[in-house]
């Protein structure tokens, strides 16, 4: 690791504070047998300058945690991130984070360690889960050289696995909103498409338990072999 | 504010975003729309969202004394409570998004009675005991909720439906005042013995319309008015040295401090008296005169009764209905309920009736035969509105058929003759001619026995209706000793034909309340109406006049009033004392609702109707008009059960 140091392009020195926090953040645990219920999740949301995972940006970062079988509301997570040299471009039309929202944003470092220590040991639900995971790994490498190596679990997959009767083609989430009926407060708001996304995974789970798949680790299980069904070249 | 500060502050405010998105939602409901701000955000703050699929139980007896306060977010709960006589389940309620369970047994430290479950996939927040008595405490707005429960619902109701009343009549009086806030005189009072130039000196100085003649003990034995004085001084003989119990009204009539203004009118208007003495412990504590009590009204309800009473003409009567009208509109803004208007229209309208036929035995001649004045559905029930028709007949008694044909013939000019003045004073011809000038309905005791004992033996269609109106049946004018042995009469036959009960608990269920599993409300569009409606009256409250009527008579009550049925049903044990009073509650409100609605098409010039759309009503008077209906729909389903429909 220290070998390739110098090739982190913004090799930002961290505060000692900050490095403290960092030793002391909990790596992810592995998915146990445990019911649902007992499992806490992290449901996240990436508001992004754009669509790109190798050049666009976080600009603010919504989380959910799920406990409990239930939304904690006193478990919120949102951030925006200061991000003085981010242009207004299109996609400020979807999120509708101007330059002056994300100057009055703070440090990304500060911001990333927090949600890091928000998220703790546990998994991660997102919709379109890959994207959040390239863009959160990307942005906590540059901003504190830390791997992100938490699981991610994609509820844009999660949904179509457990509603088979449901043909939606390549749908996203304002089609399973639609579908079942969630009433959304602001959508493109990071921690509002978090929570409607924790809600959608509440409505999962409780499928999941009427389809006896109760544990963390069945369900990541019947995800790859429902992946590999459907698509048999994945992950080779 | 520092760097750090700054940005503790922007990740705060961003935080709030999905408590905000919660805070807005909540805030369009009761009690949460009248809590502070910083108390709502708590509970939000405080609370988790949870979701239950369909069909899931959330809360149960079982479960033990209740540890969650739950708010519907989405969706739908019902609640099934097993019968304790009798299989099956029965649905008690719905709460739907905004509304929230289970106050009473949270409150109790008990568990629930009812298992809740998921209608359909629904959201709750849920927020734990130590949270929800922290709010209790803070918030006034909550806990004034929380411990009048669905109740300060429906008070809510009756506080917009006086401030919309009192907006068109400016004054904030109130039907429900004691009279003993109304008397704050002291009351003038005498002794038997006072010569009576002392007792009108007293009157007079103290500038009052009335001296109460009390004993050593201050009980009211006596009341010496105005009016008395004026016969005193038309009197040639009477002597102002003669004690005033020689002139006083004997054993005046008298209430308690607490009984309320409403009550004092209505003594007032059925006794044609203008004064009520307050009695508190035997003692006198306080009179009332009429015009303390309608000091602020232009119209007033004993003037306007006694005015009927007293008409020298029938043009008189017919010029007095506009001021019914009047009347009705000033008591709703006074804080009257639908009970309470019904009964004064009721009042009123059975002084007209007896002032008409009055009228008409001075206009047309005496035919010298005794004979009373029945009245059936609504107006025997005592449920009038201003929108009303005849259902009337006549009983009298004859040796034999012979001499019942004779009476027949005479009374019968004189019936259709007093069916159409009514007609003129307002109560519309029944369409069914079921009036005293049909010779069908005006019949002998025996024959009316005889008529009555046909519609229990034969249930044919025509009988089951006919015992849906004639069964509620009240004398307005005459000897009411015939018609009670009538209803005595009904009361054995009914009780003793478990078959009879049967099909008048069938029909007693084809109205079918218009709400639905899945559905706010089941409208239907009438002709070229531009929105769905629902009918009040069919649709709402013959449920449970209907279910009254059949319990009722069933059990021996002779009652004909719905809610007095409902409530001597609950006396005997029939059904029990919670739903009787939700049963109350929800026909008291869909009354209410209708007659508002009669209120605003007087106004706006439009035609009576019962019909109406449901979006047309503020949020809050929709649900308890749903719920209101979904008591209709218990009490038709108690009946199916105890009918074996």
């Amino acid at each position: 690791m220290r070998l390739f140091d110098w090739l982190r392009p913004s090799a930002l020195p961290l505060a000692d504070a900050h490095r403290e926090r960092l030793a002391r953040l909990p790596g992810p645990a592995p998915l146990n047998e445990h019911s649902l219920r007992a499992q806490r999740w992290v449901v996240l949301d990436l508001e992004t300058s754009g669509l790109n995972v190798n050049r666009d940006q976080v600009l603010s970062i919504g989380a959910v945690a799920i406990e409990d079988a239930a939304i904690d509301f006193r478990q919120q997570f949102e951030r925006t991130l200061y991000r003085p040299s981010q242009k207004t471009n299109p996609s400020v039309l979807i999120h509708g984070l101007g330059p002056s929202a994300l100057a009055a944003g703070c440090d990304p470092a500060q911001a990333l360690l927090d949600l890091m220590e928000f998220i703790g040991d546990s998994p991660i639900l997102a919709f379109h889960a890959p994207f959040d995971q390239r863009m959160l790994a990307r942005s906590l490498k540059a901003s504190l050289g830390y791997r992100l190596q938490h699981l991610f679990i994609d509820v844009a997959e999660l949904a179509p696995l457990l509603n088979p009767g449901v043909v939606l083609r390549e749908a996203g989430l304002d089609d399973w909103i639609a579908h079942f009926g969630l009433d959304v407060q602001a959508r493109h708001h990071a921690s509002a498409d978090a929570q409607v996304t924790a809600e959608l995974a509440l409505i999962l789970f409780s499928q999941a338990r009427r389809q006896e798949l109760d544990s963390p680790l069945q369900l990541e299980q019947r995800l790859q072999r429902w992946r590999r069904r459907k698509d048999p070249g994945y992950g080779l | 504010m520092s760097k750090k500060d700054a940005y503790t502050q922007a990740g705060k405010t961003a935080v709030l975003q999905n408590i905000q998105g919660t805070l807005h939602f909540l805030q369009r409901f009761p009690p949460f729309n009248q809590m502070e701000q910083s108390h709502l955000a708590y509970l939000v703050e405080e609370c988790q969202l949870r979701f239950y699929a369909a069909g899931e139980s959330i809360i149960k007896p079982v479960d033990g004394p209740v540890e969650h306060f739950f708010i519907v977010k989405q969706g739908r709960v019902v609640g099934e409570r097993q019968p304790v006589a009798g299989t099956g389940i029965e649905t008690t309620f719905e709460i739907t998004g905004g509304e929230c369970f289970p106050l009473a047994a949270l409150l109790g430290e008990r568990a629930t009675r009812t298992e809740h479950l998921a209608g359909e996939d629904t959201f709750c927040l849920r927020l734990n005991k130590a949270a929800f008595i922290r709010v209790f405490s803070m918030s006034d707005a909550f806990r004034d909720f929380a411990l009048r429960g669905v109740s300060s619902l429906l008070d809510q109701v009756n506080q917009q439906v006086q401030r919309r009343a009192a907006e068109t009549l400016g004054t904030q009086y109130s039907l429900n005042t004691p009279l003993g806030e109304l008397a704050m005189r002291h009351p003038v009072a005498c002794g038997p013995d006072t010569p009576l130039r002392d007792a009108v000196r007293q009157m007079h100085e103290q500038q009052v319309g009335s001296i109460v003649i009390v004993d050593g003990q201050r009980f009211p034995i006596g009341i010496f008015t105005l009016r008395d004085l004026r016969e005193v001084v038309a009197d040639p003989s009477a002597e102002l040295t003669a004690p005033v119990s020689r002139h006083m009204t004997a054993s005046p009539f008298f209430l308690g401090p607490t009984a309320t203004a409403f009550d004092g009118a209505m003594a007032m208007t059925e006794r044609h008296i203008a004064h009520v003495c307050l009695v508190e412990n035997q003692r006198l504590c306080g009179v009332v005169s009429e015009r303390d009590l309608f000091s602020l009204q232009r119209v007033d309800l004993v003037h306007l009764a006694r005015t009927i009473r007293h008409a020298p003409r029938l043009d008189t009567l017919v010029s007095l209905r506009g001021e019914i009208g009047q009347l009705v509109d000033r008591m709703l803004a006074h804080g009257a309920s639908s009970t309470q208007i019904t009964q004064i229209i009721t009042l009123l309208n059975d002084h007209t009736v007896s002032r008409v036929i009055e009228l008409a035995l001075t206009e047309r001649g005496d035919p010298g035969i005794r004979f009373s004045w029945m009245c059936f559905g609504s107006e025997g029930r005592r449920e009038q509105t201003l929108h009303t028709d005849q259902d009337n007949g006549i009983l009298f008694e004859a040796q034999d058929a012979t001499e019942a044909d004779a009476i027949r013939e005479r009374l019968l000019p004189l019936a259709h003759y007093i069916n159409q003045c009514l007609a003129q004073c307002g109560f519309s011809l029944c369409n069914g001619n079921i009036m005293a000038g049909n010779p069908e309905l005006c019949l002998s005791r025996v024959e009316w026995a005889r008529r009555f004992a046909a519609f229990v033996r034969e249930a044919t269609p025509e009988n089951l209706l006919g015992s849906s109106i004639y069964f509620d049946l009240r004398v307005v004018w005459g000897d009411e000793q015939a018609c009670e042995q009538l209803r005595r009469q009904i009361l054995e036959q009914v009780a003793g034909n478990r078959l009879f009960q049967r099909m008048m608990a069938e029909n007693a269920l084809r109205q079918r309340p218009p709400v639905g599993r899945f559905r706010e409300f089941v409208l239907t569009r009438q002709g070229t109406d531009k929105a769905a409606t629902l009918d009040l009256k069919v649709q709402g409250l013959t449920p449970f006049v209907d279910g009254a009527r059949l319990l009722a008579l069933a059990n021996g009550i002779g009652a004909s009033n719905t809610l007095e049925r409902l409530r001597q049903l609950v006396a005997k044990a029939v059904i029990d004392p919670l739903d009787g009073a939700a049963f109350e509650e929800a026909y008291h409100f869909i009354q209410q609702t209708r007659m508002q609605q009669h209120q605003r098409q007087t106004r706006d010039n439009l035609p009576y109707s019962n019909r109406v759309d449901p979006d047309s009503l503020n949020h809050l008077d929709r649900r308890i008009l749903r719920e209101s209906l979904r008591q209709a729909q218990r009490l038709q389903s108690s009946l199916a059960l105890r009918y074996q429909l």
